[in-house]
């Protein structure tokens, strides 16, 4: 009972405090190990220096944490105005910033240094239940369930049984509706015999439009549009003295007149390899550098790709137009489980 | 008659006019042929396949598109004019692809030799013969000691004889020739030493040398499409210069310019002639490609719209990171060091 | 006050009849009826949560979170997941005609026809940057003070999983727009999947609905995106959250901190304050980063096309690791009897971050074995005394972040202009060495502060004064509670005090004036 009840205004001082969270006075013997509820402590007198504010100058702090908010207040309705008036991004994050951070900045300062400083405590109280409640629910588990399959495990089997197979059925149509088997289409491209190489505006390539060191990215006529037929079919196109070039072994007449097409989805991650350093004669794939010797069967000399990337082999048709003979000999692109690797190997100069 | 003629006292100058003309005239176009076959390293001049002036007109028909190729046919009776233009290399209309992306050449001769050709979207210039001399005495001050004063290489420089005037021009106006040092990976781009006209000068002497197209560029933006240029830009540019032109560093020491300084000529120069490791882009794109390649250079890759605030170098997600990580953790994490306790 | 018939008459008396917590009281009360949460709630108000500055560190993504899923449900608003490929004729201009996706173009839409759109979607990218930052950050300070330890295993486990999730969810969400850069990222997802032995080919497939790229693609990452995974996260979070309620935070041991006790200050109102102060504060500096700091500017970069490709394409810092694997990784690769294994592929890509994460997962129940400890634990260690714990991890973060550098090693050879075939060979070196002198370093480092008494503890101020005769003298500081200069002392302060609903007033004079403290007011 408080014997400092005043008249009006009983209620001043709400001390702040943690009790342990075990109900007052101690409950029902629960048992617990630590009641901190056995001892009641007086409540702390007014003037104890947990219940001061942690700063020195309480008022200067006041007059910062004011200074604050009112800044903060400008920044948001700056904010709303700057919106209405569209003033541009940048206003826009300004107001913001200066609204919100200067708002919480005060009310930050607020917590730390013009409430009760504590430090404050409270019990844990071991969650561990006692171990005679720890059996009781063991005990549940198993007696419960020995009850109930006893004599009937055949039914708790075909019950298991159940579960699992629609566990597994499930996943079908999760998994398999998603897509299409991949069957042949990771082997094949729409590079055929005769293909006629054209840009991606649909420009067929004539032998005198490229000099020694050109670079053209090509396509099989008709599928240069759309985007699942230039992931596979996209090649580039490369012309190099015809005296330096070395072919491998059955290429010779794969690249005529210095020009060499090679497949531009690389052999590593499937980047389109587009850069070429003409002088070193190398393709350089921009994603991980790794580097392809154009001179060579575009072998990798360098970097993480493990394959060259498969070449095209062409032709110049009768009117001088470039043309495939049939489409790449290999997989284009990266490796994966069913690819059977062909046409591998250093070149030999022919 | 010929005696009459003989006994007339202009008769004999006018025989030797007459027969100098004649020499002239078969040893000019003798002289062609040979200044093709001697144009050996880099061989940026005409292609060395198919007889030479076999030009032909070729109707594809495809989905309704006609490829038409059309190359001066040196015959004979050729006039001067198209026999210099296949002799520098040049093909009409413009060392491009389709007619259809520009209109019809124009090829401006000079006495006997081609010194304008282009179309509407770019205006390939020869300088004035006037510059051949001030072009020699420099080549001689500033370039011999390490390309040899017949320019014809030596162990620590390459050859310029038919590489042509825009290469040249290149090459000067960026800076990048005289070189600091020859034996370099690839010579850097600096504050140029000799000024643009002087750069005209010794690419005219050198051009004079071996003359070849491609002569130096003058772009007209009026009319370029920057959505064209971005896709092209994109297709063939942004693999080694980044999608923002900031340039890269490629294989075994060599890297991709920073596009922030080009000026449109030497920009449609370097896509024209390819640089030391850069492609050489020429039939594959048109002269009004290469225009739109160009302003979108200059306009939206040097004046990049940084919406966003600070543009963080363009180099995307690894500055991002880092501010990313600097300044929000990090600042954040200081936020936080004020706010708790450090015991 | 006992009123007659039950009914007030008098608005006094009503007022009179609350109690003395007014309104408050009443709606308390007919919270309780229903729920019954008065009990509950004060226990709630009084927990405590210590104040050490690195327990923040989740707060941090904790808001970053908020903000995530605040401004994200903005952008989802305006955003088109769609493939279908359209014109563009919208107000940026040099786009105008060009050919792209509906997602692409709702995105450059968002940047520059919605108001406050390109804050918007800016902040998002950088809290989700900033998101995973301070995951990575907290979930090392967990480890280094070793607060995963019994009983908190689970939520160490729940915490590695978002940071899965959130790296994530982070890589999905910046593929959403399609643009040239996040769709080569989307390339290489692809081609991740395929290198899985025996089943890549059609995960691949099942997930892109058919060959790369497909139609699909980007309506299923947005479903993901923006449902699945955020259903998941916030679920996480919340029993993230409930552990930490129920199990309490962990404390450093100091000045009156047992293992049975937990000090500092009470939910309600100095931590509430702080922390939504705190989480004001992270969204402003989000917001100033949102509108000055440019990311992802994908206008700049145009559509994503298969052949297209630019240079300096890293993926965001938190995929960079994985990056840095694949570029430093040498072209292994297994062919045999029809089948190849792309092992530089599939070690950088799978084997190696499902490793990190495995040893993540793993580690309280490795240390158990190896320290042999089984004990609960609520009081942190200092990562000194611990130096085999503290080097493993650094030796973990050495090694992640030398293969994070490694994803830039071709911005690394142009800025220092170093050949970029060396770098490369740099990494490959650095990556074994790294980790391996850092543990080392890291270890001898511990053991060394070990013996240091008083190392990097705060010294107490001394206080300066000068006596009439002139002589000036130097007496220390008095002592703030908190100040850290003592060993234990028997007796544990603080106090802990205790509220009695009838003893209300703490002494007999009226205390109106005092700051901090709450007054109620009757009228």
């Amino acid at each position: 009972m408080s014997e400092h009840e005043d008249a009006p205004a009983p209620g001043d001082v709400e001390v702040l405090g943690a009790a342990g969270g075990a109900p007052a006075g101690g409950g029902p013997g629960t048992g617990d190990g630590h009641d901190p509820e056995a001892v009641r402590l007086p409540a702390a007198p007014a003037d104890d220096p947990h219940l001061q504010e942690a700063a020195r100058h309480p008022r200067r702090v006041e007059g910062i944490v004011g200074l604050s908010f009112l800044i903060g207040i400008a920044g948001v309705c700056a904010f709303g105005g700057a919106y209405v008036e569209s003033a541009g991004t940048q206003v826009y994050a300004a107001t913001l910033f200066i609204g919100l951070f200067f708002l919480g900045f005060g009310l930050t300062a607020w917590g730390k240094y013009l409430m009760p400083r504590g430090p404050f405590v409270e019990e844990r109280h071991p969650m561990e239940s006692s171990a005679r409640d720890r059996q009781a629910m063991a005990a549940a588990l198993v007696e419960r369930t020995g009850i109930v399959v006893r004599r009937r495990k055949v039914l708790g089997g075909l019950l298991v049984t159940g579960l699992g197979c629609f566990g597994i059925v499930a996943a079908f149509p999760l998994l398999r509706s998603l897509g299409p088997k991949p069957g042949s289409s990771l082997f094949k491209t729409n590079w055929k015999k005769g293909s006629l190489l054209v840009d991606i505006n649909g420009k067929p390539v004539h032998r005198t439009d490229m000099q020694v060191g050109g670079l053209l990215t090509v396509f099989p006529k008709g599928k240069q549009s759309t985007t699942t037929a230039q992931a596979v079919d996209q090649t580039v196109l490369i012309r190099v003295q015809s005296t330096t070039l070395v072919t491998m072994k059955g290429r010779g007449d794969w690249a005529p007149d210095g020009y060499v097409a090679y497949s531009k989805v690389c052999t590593h991650l499937g980047c389109p390899v587009g850069l070429y350093e003409q002088e070193l004669e190398l393709l350089v794939c921009p994603c991980h550098q790794s580097m392809f010797n154009v001179r060579d069967g575009a072998f990798p000399v360098f970097g993480p790709a493990p394959r060259p990337l498969p070449q095209l082999p062409i032709y110049f048709d009768s009117t001088g137009f470039l043309r495939a003979r049939r489409g790449f000999d290999q997989p284009v692109g990266p490796g994966f489980w069913e690819r059977t690797t062909i046409g591998n190997g250093k070149a030999s100069a022919t | 008659m010929i005696r009459r003629l003989t006994r007339n006292r202009l008769a004999l100058p006018a025989a030797l006019i007459l027969a100098v003309a004649l020499g002239a005239i078969l040893s000019l176009s003798s002289g062609a042929k040979a200044a093709t076959r001697q144009a050996g390293t880099g061989s940026s001049t005409a292609p060395t396949t198919g007889a030479p002036g076999s030009g032909r007109h070729v109707n594809l028909t495809a989905g309704g598109t006609h490829f038409v190729n059309t190359r001066p046919r040196v015959t004979p009776h050729a006039t001067a004019c198209t026999k210099d233009a296949e002799r520098i290399g040049y093909k009409a209309p413009p060392d491009s692809g389709s007619p259809q992306d520009s209109t019809p050449a124009d090829l401006v001769c000079s006495h006997g030799r081609v010194v304008r050709y282009g179309d509407s979207a770019i205006t390939y210039t020869l300088p004035p013969s006037s510059f051949i001399a001030a072009g020699h005495r420099l080549f001689e001050e500033n370039c011999s000691s390490c390309h040899l004063p017949t320019a014809q290489g030596s162990a620590v420089a390459p050859s310029l004889r038919g590489v042509g005037p825009a290469t040249v021009d290149f090459w000067v106006t960026t800076g990048r020739m005289p070189a600091a040092t020859p034996l370099q990976v690839q010579a850097q781009q600096k504050p140029p030493r000799l000024t643009d006209r002087q750069a005209e000068e010794v690419a005219a002497w050198i051009n004079s040398l071996t003359p070849t197209a491609p002569y130096i560029p003058d772009v007209h933006l009026k009319g370029a499409s920057l959505t064209k240029g971005a896709t092209l830009f994109a297709l063939n540019c942004a693999a080694c210069h980044t999608i923002t032109g900031a340039g890269d560093a490629l294989a075994y020491g060599t890297y991709a310019p920073s596009l922030r300084l080009a000026t449109p000529t030497q920009v449609a120069e370097a896509i024209r002639t390819g640089p030391g490791n850069m492609p050489r882009f020429t039939g594959n794109l048109s002269d009004a490609q290469v225009r739109d390649i160009v302003a979108y250079v200059t306009e939206k890759i040097q004046h990049p719209q940084d919406a966003g605030g600070f543009g963080l170098g363009g180099v995307g997600p690894v500055a991002e990171g880092f501010v990313a990580l600097l300044f929000g953790v990090g600042g954040l994490m200081l936020v936080s060091f004020w706010i708790g306790d450090r015991s | 006050m006992a009123m007659t018939d039950g009914r007030p008459r008098t608005r006094r008396e009503a007022r009179r009849a609350l109690g003395p917590y007014g309104r408050i009281q009443q709606a308390v009360n007919e919270l309780d009826d229903r729920v019954g949460i008065a009990k509950g709630g004060r226990v709630l108000l009084d927990k405590i949560f210590p104040d050490h500055w690195s327990f923040m560190l989740g707060e941090v993504a904790l808001y970053s979170f908020v903000v995530l899923v605040a401004t994200g449900i903005f952008l989802t608003l305006y955003y088109v997941p769609s493939s279908s490929i359209v014109v563009y004729h919208g107000v940026y201009k040099p786009l105008d005609g060009m050919k792209m996706s509906g997602a692409y173009e709702s995105t450059v839409n968002l940047s520059f026809a919605v108001r406050a759109g390109l804050l918007m979607r800016q902040m998002h990218h950088w809290a989700a940057d900033v998101f995973v930052g301070s995951i990575v950050v907290h979930m090392a300070r967990i480890f280094f003070t070793g607060a995963f330890r019994k009983p908190r295993e689970l939520n160490w486990t729940i915490g590695i999983t978002l940071l899965i999730l959130a790296i994530l969810n982070g890589f999905i969400g910046y593929s959403l727009p399609d643009d040239l850069i996040s769709g080569t990222g989307i390339r290489i997802a692809y081609s991740i999947l395929l290198s899985i032995p025996f089943v890549g080919s059609y995960l691949a497939f099942f997930l892109f609905g058919g060959p790369y790229p497909g139609t699909i693609i980007l309506e299923r990452f947005y479903i993901v995106h923006v449902l699945i995974l955020p259903l998941i996260i916030i679920g996480l979070i919340g029993a993230h959250l409930g552990l930490l309620v129920r199990q309490k935070h962990t404390q450093f041991p100091g000045h009156g901190r047992t293992e049975h006790n937990v000090v500092g200050s009470p939910l309600f109102p100095q931590f509430a304050a702080k922390t939504t102060g705190f989480m004001l504060m992270v969204t402003g500096v989000l917001g100033v980063l949102g509108g000055y700091a440019q990311i992802n500017p994908i206008w700049q970069f145009g559509p994503y096309q298969p052949p297209k490709i630019s240079y300096a394409v890293q993926p965001d810092w938190y995929m960079g690791f994985l990056d840095g694997a694949l570029r430093i990784m040498p072209s292994w690769q297994w062919t045999g009897w029809g089948h190849t294994i792309p092992w530089e592929v599939f070690l950088p890509a799978v084997v190696f971050p499902g490793l990190v994460f495995n040893i993540c997962l793993m580690w309280p129940a490795l240390e158990r074995r190896f320290t042999k400890d089984y004990e609960m634990h609520n009081l942190l260690d200092r990562p000194r005394d611990r130096p085999k714990r503290t080097a493993a991890g650094a030796a973990m973060i050495g090694l992640l972040f030398t293969v994070f550098a490694a994803s830039s090693t071709d911005v690394l050879a142009n800025y220092f202009q170093v050949s970029l075939n060396e770098v490369l060979w740099f990494f490959r070196v650095a990556v074994v060495v790294v980790p391996i002198v850092t543990g080392l370093v890291t270890w001898k480092v511990c053991v060394e502060m070990q013996h240091v008494p008083g190392a990097v503890k705060r010294k107490r101020a001394m206080v300066v004064s000068r006596t009439a005769e002139g002589e000036y003298v130097a007496v220390p500081a008095p002592e703030r509670p908190g100040d850290e200069h003592h060993e234990l002392e028997p007796e544990p302060v603080p106090v802990r005090i205790e509220l009695e609903p009838e003893t209300v007033g703490a002494s007999g004079t009226a205390s109106t004036g005092e700051p901090g403290v709450r007054r109620v007011v009757r009228g």
